[in-house]
């Protein structure tokens, strides 16, 4: 895609950490989510906004490919499926 | 019947997870486990259960699940790449044209693709027929991003739905990068967004289906691609 004058940022879960690294993409956000979920938990709509600008800053402010950000939000959908 | 047949071995046990008598996508890594690292695996989940009967402390499940699916999936797999092209973003991305693609296995109520020509085929054919889907070509779903969160459909044999359909958002975030649009920080959010089934022939993705969906990209001068492998 990058060879025909598209940029991409791909989000991806961290549990394919190895595999993402190995593809060399251009730009790679990884959360430390589980496998389905890469930008968070069902309803945690602030930690996929959050992913979602980290990305997008990303693909904005990279010069070079092979890029891996690693983001430390956690994981949390129990503060949010309560009282639902 | 004899007594053999009757015993079930932790080798079968563990890897009746992945797509056996107990498919479960959470946990069909259990089966790329040695039997002695599935034992300790549900040996120290029960000993830190116990740990929560007495804490009340539950927030390491997510941790244990994703550290254990981490082990899992560990290893670079088949695609080893020394370099890639890398496009460098002409403008701000709150000028350009962005779409989303994500092989989350979405598609629309009434838009069904129908793999194999099967109709109304259910999540839990889509698990029996897995070898199937990684054979075959994708198909790509149109998206209108205006759709209605009740009128998305998703089915993928490859991991748990269970969340995303609760939230679409988990990996096909369309409603996220709406707000991300009207707040401004996106400069335009194209219109249709793109899923499939990343389960499918990954030769085949690359060397035929994927040349094409960039042909239609360029065609609709998008600018940019959020990607969500799942």
């Amino acid at each position: 895609m990058e060879e025909s004058g598209i940029a991409t940022v791909v989000i991806g879960s961290g549990i394919f950490h190895d595999r993402l690294a190995a593809m060399k993409l251009p730009r790679t956000v990884i959360t430390h989510f589980p496998m389905g979920r890469p930008l968070g938990a069902p309803g945690d709509f602030e930690t996929q906004r959050e992913v979602i600008l980290s990305a997008l800053d990303l693909l904005e402010n990279t010069n070079e490919g092979g890029i891996i950000r690693k983001i430390p939000a956690r994981y949390y959908h129990r503060k949010y499926h309560r009282g639902n | 019947m004899t007594d053999e047949q009757k015993t079930e071995s932790l080798e079968d046990f563990k890897n009746s997870f992945s797509y056996g008598p107990r498919s479960d996508l959470n946990f069909k890594f259990l089966k790329d486990f040695s039997t002695e690292d599935a034992g300790r695996f549900f040996q120290k989940l029960l000993w830190k259960l116990g740990d929560s009967l007495d804490d009340g402390d539950f927030d390491w499940i997510v941790e244990y699940i994703v550290e254990a699916q981490a082990r899992g999936y560990a290893g670079s797999g088949r695609f080893v790449y020394e370099d890639s092209p890398f496009m460098p973003l002409k403008k701000p991305v709150s000028q350009l044209r962005l779409a989303l693609i994500s092989s989350s296995g979405h598609f629309v109520e009434g838009d069904d693709p129908k793999p194999f020509g099967v109709e109304n085929m259910s999540q839990e054919e889509a698990e029996n027929r897995i070898t199937d889907f990684l054979r075959a070509e994708p198909q790509l779903s149109e998206i209108p991003i205006e759709t209605p969160e009740d009128k998305l459909r998703v089915r993928h044999g490859g991991y748990d739905v269970r969340g995303v359909r609760v939230d679409p958002n988990v990996n096909f975030p369309v409603t996220r990068l709406r707000e991300l649009q009207a707040d401004g920080k996106v400069g335009e959010f194209f219109p249709i967004a793109y899923s499939f089934v990343g389960a499918c022939s990954q030769i085949r993705l690359q060397k035929h289906t994927a040349p094409r969906w960039v042909s239609m990209f360029q065609t609709n001068k998008i600018d940019a691609v959020l990607l969500v492998p799942v």
